[in-house]
C-alpha cells in the first residue's frame, strides 16, 4: 500500500525538481564537475556501456524541464511497483 | 592545484546526479572487489531485514521512491557544483540500518538501468558508498548521537548522522578512485580531498536530514525505525 501522504510528497518532489536540476542549473552556468576532472587529468569519458533508457534524466523529444519530470515518475514507478503490488492483492 | 580542486567536486554530477561513479573511471580489478563487497551487504541485509519480522516490502518501495524523488532535487551552487541529499543515513533511520541498504540498492539500481546515472560496471562501488557506507555508518553515528543527547533531541542525532554518513560515503569514494589508476591520482590525494569537500557540503545532507526525521517524529513516529 501507498498511503496518500507519501505519494503526495513524491509527485510534489518528482514536479518541483526540474526547478533545481534543470532550470536552476542553467542560471548558474552549471557544468558538470565531473568533466572538469576528467579533463583535467586527460581522461576520456567515452560512451558509458548502459546509457539508460532515459539517458541523464531526459527524454528523447521533450524538452529537458519536461523531460527531466517525466523521468522522475518514470523511476518513481518502478520504485513504488512492488507497494502498489502488494497493496492490490490484499 | 589546479588539476586537483576540479575532483574534489568531480562526483556532484547535474541532473539528479549524485555521487555516482560513471563507466571508465574504476580499472576493472576495483569495480569487482567492490561488486563482490556491496553484493555480499546486500544479501546479508536482505536476510536480516526480512528473517526479523519487522520485513516491509511496502515500505521499502514508498522510501525508495520518496529518496529517488528528493534526489532529483539538486540546488546549483554557483561556482559548477551541486548539492542535494542522498539520504542513506535517511533510509537508514527510517527502516533500519538492513532495510535502509536495500532501499538504497534498488534506488541506485534503478538510476543506473534507467537513467544511465551510475555506470554499470560502478554499481558495485556506488553501492558500497551509497546503500553501505551512508547506510550503516550514518545509522551508528545517528544511534550513538541519540544515547548522547537523549530521544527528545531526535532531529539534532539525525543531523549528525547524515553529516557525517557522507563524508564517510564521500571518504569510500576516494578510495576508490585512488585505488583506479586511470584517475591519476593516489590516495593520499583523493581520499583527503573528498573528505574534507563532503565535510562541508555534507552540512546540507545533515541539515536535511534532521529535518525529514524530527518532522517525522512529531508528526508520524510510527513509521520510524525502533532499534
Amino acid at each position: 500500500m501507498v498511503s496518500r501522504k507519501a505519494l503526495t510528497v513524491i509527485i510534489f518532489l518528482v514536479v518541483a525538481s526540474p526547478l533545481f536540476g534543470v532550470i536552476g542549473a542553467e542560471v548558474v552556468g552549471y557544468r558538470e564537475p565531473l568533466e572538469v576532472a576528467a579533463e583535467a587529468v586527460g581522461l576520456t569519458e567515452g560512451e558509458p556501456i548502459w546509457g539508460g533508457i532515459l539517458p541523464d534524466y531526459t527524454v528523447p523529444g521533450l524538452p529537458d524541464a519536461i523531460g527531466y519530470i517525466v523521468a522522475g515518475f518514470a523511476g518513481v514507478a518502478v520504485l513504488l511497483a512492488p507497494a502498489t503490488l502488494r497493496g492490490r492483492k490484499k | 592545484m589546479e588539476l586537483v580542486t576540479p575532483i574534489s567536486n568531480w562526483n556532484w554530477t547535474p541532473g539528479g546526479g549524485k555521487t555516482h561513479i560513471p563507466d571508465g573511471f574504476l580499472d576493472p580489478i576495483t569495480s569487482l572487489a567492490f561488486y563482490a563487497i556491496s553484493l555480499a551487504v546486500i544479501a546479508f541485509s536482505h536476510r536480516k531485514y526480512f528473517s526479523d519480522g519487522g520485513g516491509d516490502v511496502s515500505s521499502l518501495s514508498v522510501t525508495a521512491a520518496a529518496i529517488f524523488a528528493a534526489q532529483m532535487l539538486n540546488w546549483p551552487i554557483p561556482g559548477g557544483t551541486s548539492a542535494h541529499l542522498v539520504g542513506g543515513a535517511l533510509a537508514a533511520i527510517i527502516l533500519g540500518p538492513f532495510g535502509g541498504c536495500l532501499a538504497m540498492f534498488l534506488n541506485l539500481v534503478v538510476q543506473c538501468l534507467l537513467m544511465g546515472d551510475g555506470g554499470i560496471t560502478a554499481l558495485g562501488a556506488n553501492a558500497f558508498n551509497m546503500a553501505v557506507v551512508d547506510v550503516f555508518a550514518g545509522y551508528w553515528i545517528y544511534r550513538t548521537a541519540l544515547k548522547l543527547l537523549g530521544e527528545e533531541k531526535r532531529g539534532l542525532a539525525a543531523f549528525f548522522g547524515g553529516w557525517v554518513g557522507i563524508t564517510l560515503a564521500a571518504a569510500a569514494c576516494g578510495v576508490e578512485m585512488g585505488l583506479s589508476p586511470q584517475f591519476g591520482y593516489p590516495l593520499s590525494v583523493t581520499v583527503p580531498i573528498m573528505t574534507a569537500w563532503h565535510f562541508a557540503l555534507g552540512l546540507v545532507e545533515g541539515v536535511a536530514t534532521g529535518a525529514v526525521i524530527s518532522y517525522l517524529a512529531r508528526r508520524s513516529p510510527e513509521i520510524l525505525y525502533r532499534g
